[in-house]
């Protein structure tokens, strides 16, 4: 195999397991799937890319505003399209309506805003795009930060979820009710988790900006590959969502370069079909205990 | 309104839109109508989809690409004649669908709704890529009339098919929906566990749903490409997925009429969408969201609403349906009961241990009791006998044939009827059509004798409508047959599920704490019941916590306590029972008869 690809899988796949878990985060407390994290994570992008390259700052005060910006508007979203719903039935699914409503809000007008045309980000100092050769394979240092990046952020938080308040995120996700018992607030939770949700999907905007440019195509490419991936690993598993991030890179690397680019989507998306048809929780998932 | 009225309104109204064109047709008027005669067709299948069965599709867009395609490709490339093509259209979009939705059917709601997405997104690309089918670009130009007896349909032609179709496909919808699969699909919907207790695969049942309204999709494709001869991939962009969604939710997702009246609003107001295109996604996805949070059931939900005020106002009274009565007296048929023999049952929730191994034999014909204190793992034992957890170790057999492993709605068709600790109604159906839910399994009809209400169907339905009308009678619901389910009182709401259950004509009935909550009234009349379904024949099996409840009617009880048997016997010798007496009185009795 061509050791570039892999090398682009890697990276692609890193970033897919980013906005899965992004999904996971919202997921757990909740067992709302964000329709639109997508547009979250394009939005961490052009609002990043908009104060690094547009405005000049330096790249961290750029990422962390992006951050606190796109965690507010997600918070915003749980308030106005989520909790409603939820309050209404805690377990109905309108809330799959109203959050692909957001999603196309989000998506418009921010194409209202910005403009259709995209925008090139450097990545911050010492990295770079620029590729050097490493057994065979062309590789920056700016792809070796992010499979890096996102292997410790996934680390990072599946240990969050043995502390004490991850363990509270987990209860709320196995029974509502039993968890407000035990003195837990669910409703905070939810709004906790949208708002970490959504700085984790600009983090990942940010993050993709310098390979992927920062434009509103992102979103919906973003949406699908990363619930792909998601789905591949198993929802609420962070690890399982990362190996599955990679299967899809290289699912979709592979379908590029043996059929062509434009069947790209279709072969990523038979490769997830195929696997939840024989696997329907994922790789790493288990079936969810029914309640009677 | 009488349904004598309502009929005759329905068709006036066909008449006129039948005669319209001679009035005021002019051939931009008779496209414009086609065309949303054919957008009806997919919102009336979508809704039927989304609007009853709560599966939110966003790919119906690329269903309606493929039955166009279908038909371009058959009649331009390949001489077929229409009809044969519009038949390929309605199969190639629900073959194509349904391998798309399997996977997903077997998961949560939302996995469908973005597999949807991501289907319409690859058939978008595939309609420019797959140049050698497709055409790319250019897509298949010069799609021809359909032609009848020799006669090439014109474009009034194709409006009176488009609208046949429509009046059609209401008509069938109707018809489906009031039948026991449009029960169960609803059931899906609201309330997953009641419809498997019920016999209901939900899998088959959302395939079926899925396939119907893909079948719909394909066939408004066939008739837009015959309308606009020319298909090109531009004509069916993710909006046009999205749209469907929309005309759904603004008409009234979940009544009957409301994707008619989410296109016609559609199409009365294209000036203004025309003018702000640009705009219009996020006018689409505003109003979804508006929708959603202010008005759930749409125009016709809020027009209901709406007029039910308007009567009020005017000091009309409520329109009454005609009561349920009870159509013939005759006893009921006897049943068959079942045996049932667990053998050493063990069940473990993570580190828990919920059933240690217990074994119990429950005679055919008799009433059974498993009493113990809370947390012992009855409702547990319930649950595995229905097949709703999966068993660790040990056999349980029903009428001598093993129903491990098997899913709960097999378990449920071979006779195994139940009731839960709270009741599981479909709150937004009326009492009648919850209880008639039960009969699913009984009834043998096909969905497609439902749509066409052939008469083999009109029988089982009404022989189902008796059966229930007397069982609502038997728990002395009658009166509150038309009342919606989730506006009972919960003693009430126990009562019409054990009706529900009965309907079904089960073998072996499982009550789980029927007792808990209701007045001292109802509690003489469930002794009643029970003691009544026990004379039938059924084999009852009751958990329940109301001792001399269970002393008056069961013939053998056993005892749990943390997962095991601690006594089995007749109701006089377990509780007399020492160790009984101590489970039940507190370990001080315990240990004084230990010591004793």
């Amino acid at each position: 195999m061509d050791p570039d690809l892999l090398v682009g899988a890697l990276t692609a796949g890193s970033l897919y397991a980013l906005v899965a878990m992004g999904f996971n985060i919202l997921y757990r407390p909740t067992n709302v799937f964000n329709f639109a994290q997508g547009d979250l994570v394009m939005l961490g992008a052009m609002v990043g890319a908009t104060f690094i390259t547009l405005l000049g700052l330096p790249w961290f005060v750029g990422a962390v505003l992006a951050m606190l910006a796109v965690a507010a508007l997600a918070l915003l979203e749980e308030k106005v399209a989520v909790a409603p719903v939820l309050n209404r039935s805690a377990t109905g699914h309108g809330w799959v309506i109203t959050t692909l409503a957001v999603s196309m809000i989000f998506a418009n007008v921010v194409g209202l805003c910005w403009g259709p045309d995209p925008i090139a980000v450097k990545p911050p100092w010492p990295l770079s795009t620029d590729t050097f050769e490493v057994l065979g394979a062309n590789v920056s240092t700016y792809q070796i930060a992010i499979v890096a990046v996102t292997i410790v952020l996934v680390l990072g938080v599946e240990a969050f979820y043995a502390t004490r308040p991850g363990k509270a995120v987990l209860a709320v996700a196995e029974d509502r009710d039993a968890a407000l018992l035990r003195g837990i607030n669910p409703n905070r939770l939810s709004s906790w988790s949208f708002f970490l949700g959504g700085g984790i999907a600009a983090l990942t905007g940010v993050l993709a900006a310098p390979v992927l440019y920062a434009s509103t195509g992102l979103g919906p490419a973003l949406l699908l590959k990363g619930f792909a991936s998601a789905a591949v690993g198993g929802i609420g598993n962070n690890r399982g969502a990362l190996i599955a991030g990679y299967i899809i890179g290289l699912a979709e690397a592979i379908a590029a370069s043996v059929l062509s680019p434009g069947y790209q989507l279709a072969a990523t998306f038979a490769v997830m079909l195929v696997i939840l048809l024989i696997r329907p929780h994922g790789l790493f998932g288990r079936p969810e205990a029914r309640t009677v | 309104m009488s349904s004598r009225t309502r009929s005759a309104l329905l068709v006036a109204l066909a008449v006129v839109l039948y005669l319209a064109p001679f009035a005021v047709g002019t051939e931009y008027r008779l496209f414009i109508a086609t065309q949303m005669a054919a957008y009806v067709l997919v919102a009336v299948g979508l809704n039927l989809l989304n609007g009853y069965g709560g599966q939110v599709s966003l790919g119906h867009g690329a269903l309606v690409a493929i039955g166009a395609y279908a038909v371009a490709i058959a009649t331009v490339d390949h001489h077929w004649s229409f009809w044969p093509a519009a038949l390929l259209a309605m199969l190639a979009a629900s073959a194509v669908g349904a391998v798309m939705a399997l996977p997903a059917f077997r998961l949560s709601t939302w996995y469908f709704a973005l597999i949807t997405l991501g289907f319409a997104e690859v058939v978008g690309g595939l309609l420019t890529e797959w140049r050698e089918l497709t055409h790319g670009f250019a897509g298949v130009v010069g799609v021809p009339k359909p032609v009848l007896f020799g006669h090439e349909l014109s474009s009034l032609d194709l409006y009176w098919l488009a609208l046949t179709l429509n009046i059609a496909a209401l008509w069938g919808m109707a018809n489906l929906l009031a039948s026991r699969f449009g029960r169960a699909l609803v059931g899906v919907r609201d309330n997953p566990v009641a419809a498997t207790a019920s016999g209901v695969s939900l899998v088959r049942i959302k395939m079926l749903a899925f396939v119907v309204s893909a079948a719909m999709a394909g066939l408004s494709g066939a008739l837009y490409a015959v309308q606009k001869t020319v298909v090109t991939p531009d004509d069916f962009t993710a909006d046009f997925s999205i749209f469907f969604l929309l005309v759904v939710v603004l008409g009234g997702a979940g009544r009957l009429w409301g994707p008619v009246v989410g296109a016609v609003v559609f199409f009365l107001v294209p000036e203004l969408l025309a003018a702000l295109q640009s705009w219009r996604m996020l006018i689409y996805g505003t109003a979804l969201l508006f929708l959603m949070l202010y008005a759930p059931h749409g125009l016709v939900g809020a027009m209901d609403v709406g007029w039910q005020h308007l009567r009020k106002w005017l000091g009309l009274p409520a329109v009454t349906p005609p009561p349920v009565v009870a159509t013939s007296r005759q006893t009921v048929e006897p049943v068959a009961g079942e045996a049932l023999s667990v053998q050493g049952v063990e069940k473990r929730f993570g580190g828990v241990t919920a059933l240690a191994g217990v074994s119990l034999e429950v005679a055919a014909g008799t009433t059974h009791a498993i009493v113990g204190p809370n947390g012992s793992g009855k409702t547990t034992l319930l649950n595995m006998i229905s097949g709703f957890y999966p068993i660790d170790a040990g056999s349980i057999l029903v009428d001598g044939r093993s129903v491990v492993g098997l899913a709960p709605h097999r378990i449920a068709r071979r006779g195994v009827g139940r009731t839960f600790q709270t009741p599981r109604m479909l709150p937004a159906l009326s009492v009648l059509d919850n209880i008639l839910l039960g009969a699913y399994p009984a009834e043998r009809q096909s969905a497609l004798s439902a749509t066409l209400r052939l008469p083999v169907a009109r029988r089982e339905q009404a022989a189902s409508l008796a059966d229930a009308s007397r069982y609502l009678d038997f728990v002395g619901l009658a009166d509150r047959a038309h009342e919606a389910a989730g506006e009972l009182p919960h003693g009430q709401q126990r009562l019409a599920e054990i009706a529900r259950a009965l309907v079904g004509r089960p073998r072996l009935l499982l009550l789980d704490e029927p007792a808990a909550g209701l007045s001292l009234d109802e509690l003489d009349r469930l002794g009643e019941l029970i003691a009544a379904i026990g004379r039938l024949g059924t084999t009852v099996v009751i958990v329940e916590h109301h001792l001399e409840l269970v002393a008056n009617i069961c013939s053998s009880v056993t005892v749990l306590e943390r997962g095991a048997v601690l006594a089995s016997g007749t109701p006089a010798e377990v509780f007399s029972h020492p160790q009984v007496v101590a489970a039940y009185m507190g370990t001080q009795a315990g240990v004084g008869q230990a010591a004793s």
